[in-house]
């Protein structure tokens, strides 16, 4: 589970929980085979998709991979972000998007839509503070060509009430530790601008690092840069395990037939540590993870590549590879009731299919 | 008539299913190696060969300045700024290592670094710049195709056709004599049989850039995808962001030269030559050469369009014609984006076009 997600340890939400949260009336509103399938859900997450009509929107889905309620979009999102107090959700523009929606998966609120301030878009992710009273949103300070953390405040219809620094440039996931005293953020390292569209501005001198920022000042805590050789191995994803350490996933820009570190962790306080995968793994991920997740639970992390069609699954206690599995165009990744559910660009769903294309990311909602 | 079909072509849009399946593996070798030797090789001689007669005829015009002589470097930058918007969709490869890609185009240039530096050398002249090796060191904003136009026909260009060996020209001769000199290492990096045209057209294990047809084509359709967005995100929408939005007619790229359009219609004109040349439509089943057919009908739309604009840019975001011109050009720059992405990426089973369109 990625994002403030991972940092509401709760167990899964059960049938019965939701549909108290939700409310009968919502659950009246239902179609019959969404109701179906939510009386059959022991556990519900969020994606973004594309529709077969190239519409976008965000849909909440079972833990069998079967839709239940759909919000649109008026674009592509990406990341999202579940607030465990007020149990709203949000998805942001897909980078270098100016959106970003506040939904309420339970069907109980109107969705909001938020906007970038003046001069910055958003990165595509975010999270809330363990208390839910903060909306951390990763964005880009365009035109000074640096990251920067925006606040909202959550209990004021999002209004944004400030912005730290990120230490860093590209910076795309982030996430907050348990206790709320830190953010965690991944700075890709890779200059963007809207002017450019999406162009990757610097891969010929990528500043890529890991930073940890104190979540009540913005002062920087600590910085993590890629060492020397690894400086075309953009950080890009990261999550939390039950030990409280960051593993952290890469994609690298460097040379196809290069074998790098993908994935790596680190405590505050320490150094990285990269995790020596068997060629092979790495080979599988195409040198490119698209989205990380942590089992705390189950002690285990989760890897996808849309690139190599792979699922990796590593023991967060070792680093080794406990599975590796081929799934076409793999793409989001959540912890699940035992191990992962696990999306893809072609419709797949943990288990499940549906006729969409399901984005890079997966929520769970609890 | 813009107007209807503006309408004609969002209608068929929100309507196309998008389909999904698989390529037609036996025809990726051919169009691979079409890509290479019929489109991108000959692109990048070609490009050689006008950099190669800009600095010639720059060279001439420093040596006996005339105005006819001013007239044909500037034809030939005309010629230079045509190769280059054909060639420039590959962005990948020999293209943006070393720098090169900047070296040739440094655009955008949203803080005017390009003109502030070249008007600066003017004022005060450094010898150092008169020399394409001592100038290749030099800022990449200083010694591409924007500062050659500023110095061909910026304000002070008159100046060339006056003295013989004047500073000015003797600058203008190093950035054409840079150009070749980037363009010679472009053209050599992909005549090289063991270099990267290899890795294009033999994908497999071990390759440097792609270990698989699939990845291959990925990077193929990609080269297709990226550039539509760039023509129309970096060149279009530098200074026309759609009705009602603020005009920068001074952000549009080659302004100075007028050669903003025949270089936006370049772009298209060489995605369009790409994916005729490579004959990327043999990698779809029969049944679904119906979304090549639609893809090339939008891009012979937009070329239409494009190669219609004949005024300065100044003038074309003043005018209500100029402006319908250009909201027709983004929306079915759109549009082809819709049909190569998800269109034709979705029937040759490249992820409903996710696949290559960078997850993120």
């Amino acid at each position: 589970m990625r994002g403030p997600a991972a940092i509401a340890r709760s167990a899964a939400l059960d049938r019965r929980a939701f549909l108290r949260m939700a409310g009968a009336a919502w659950a009246a509103t239902l179609a019959p085979d969404r109701l179906f399938a939510l009386e059959r859900s022991d556990a519900v997450y969020a994606s973004g998709f594309m529709a077969p009509d190239g519409r976008y929107g965000i849909a909440t889905v079972s833990e069998k991979g079967e839709i239940i309620e759909r919000v649109a979009l008026p674009a592509r999102s990406h990341g999202m972000a579940f607030n465990p107090v007020s149990r709203h959700a949000v998805a942001f523009a897909r980078r270098p998007g100016t959106f970003a929606m506040v939904f309420d998966p339970e069907g109980r609120d109107t969705p909001i839509l938020m906007h970038a301030a003046e001069g910055r878009h958003f990165y595509g992710h975010g999270c809330f503070s363990p208390d839910g009273r903060i909306l951390y949103a990763s964005e880009n300070d365009f035109d000074g060509g640096r990251g920067v953390i925006g606040l909202y405040d959550a209990t004021d219809d999002y209004r944004r009430i400030g912005e730290f620094p990120t230490y860093g440039i590209g910076t795309h996931d982030m996430t907050a530790t348990p206790d709320g005293r830190f953010l965690v953020v991944a700075n890709g390292g890779i200059e963007t601008h809207p002017d450019f569209g999406r162009t990757k501005l610097n891969l010929g001198r990528m500043e890529p690092s890991l930073a940890l920022v104190d979540a009540a000042t913005g002062a920087l805590v600590e910085r993590h840069a890629m060492p020397e050789n690894l400086r075309q191995l953009s950080t890009r994803h990261v999550d939390l395990d039950a030990e409280g350490r960051v593993w952290f996933a890469c994609q690298y820009e460097g040379p196809r037939n290069d074998l790098p570190p993908l994935v790596g962790h680190f405590r505050h306080g320490e150094p990285l540590a990269f995790i020596d995968l068997p060629d092979e793994a790495t080979v599988a991920l195409a040198n490119y993870v698209g989205a990380i997740a942590v089992n705390r639970e189950a002690g285990l992390v989760g890897l996808t590549s849309p690139k190599g069609g792979s699922v990796v699954t590593l023991s967060a206690a070792t680093g080794k590879v406990v599975e590796q599995m081929r799934t076409a165009d793999a793409a989001g990744i959540a912890a699940a009731t035992t191990g992962f559910a696990v999306s893809s660009y072609d419709g797949g769903f943990a288990g499940g299919r549906q006729p969409v294309a399901w984005d890079q990311h997966i929520l769970r909602l609890g | 008539m813009v107007r209807t079909a503006l309408l004609a072509l969002a209608v068929a849009t929100s309507t196309l299913p998008p389909p999904a399946f698989a390529m037609r593996l036996e025809a990726v070798p051919s169009v691979l190696e079409r890509a290479v030797d019929d489109f991108i090789r000959p692109g990048y001689r070609d490009l050689h060969e006008a950099a190669a007669d800009a600095a010639r005829q720059v060279s001439s015009l420093c040596l006996a300045p005339t105005d006819d002589g001013l007239q044909t470097a500037r034809g030939a930058f005309d010629s230079l700024v045509e190769a280059w918007s054909h060639i420039e969709i590959i962005r990948v490869g020999p293209a943006i290592e070393n720098y090169r890609f900047e070296r040739f185009l440094y655009y955008p240039d949203r803080k005017s670094i390009g003109l502030k530096q070249v008007q600066a050398l003017l004022a005060k002249p450094d010898e150092s710049a008169t020399d394409a090796e001592s100038l290749a060191g030099k800022s990449v904003a200083m010694q591409g195709l924007g500062a050659l136009e500023f110095v061909l026909f910026g304000t002070g260009s008159e100046t060339l056709s006056r003295t013989p060996h004047n500073f000015r020209c003797r600058y203008g001769a190093a950035i054409a004599g840079n150009l070749e000199n980037v363009s010679a290492e472009l053209t050599a990096e992909w005549e090289k049989p063991d270099g990267v045209q290899q890795a294009w057209k033999h994908p497999g294990p071990g390759n440097p850039i792609y270990r698989s047809a699939e990845e291959a084509v990925t990077g193929l359709l990609g080269i297709l995808v990226h550039s539509i967005e760039a023509t129309k995100d970096q060149r279009l929408q530098a200074f026309y962001r759609g009705p009602d939005e603020r005009t920068r007619p001074k952000s549009a790229i080659y302004w100075r030269s007028e050669n903003t359009f025949p270089s936006i219609s370049g772009n298209v004109r060489a995605v369009q030559d790409l994916w005729k040349t490579a004959r990327m439509a043999d990698l779809l089943d029969d049944e679904f050469q119906s979304v090549a057919g639609s893809a090339e009908f939008v891009m012979t739309s937009v070329l239409r369009v494009a190669d219609d604009v004949n005024q300065p840019v100044d003038e074309l975001v003043e005018s209500k014609a100029g402006r319908a011109k250009l909201d027709f050009l983004l929306l079915n720059m759109n549009d082809l984006l819709d049909r190569l992405n998800r269109d034709y990426g979705g029937a040759i089973g490249l992820g409903a076009g996710f696949s290559f369109a960078d997850g993120d």
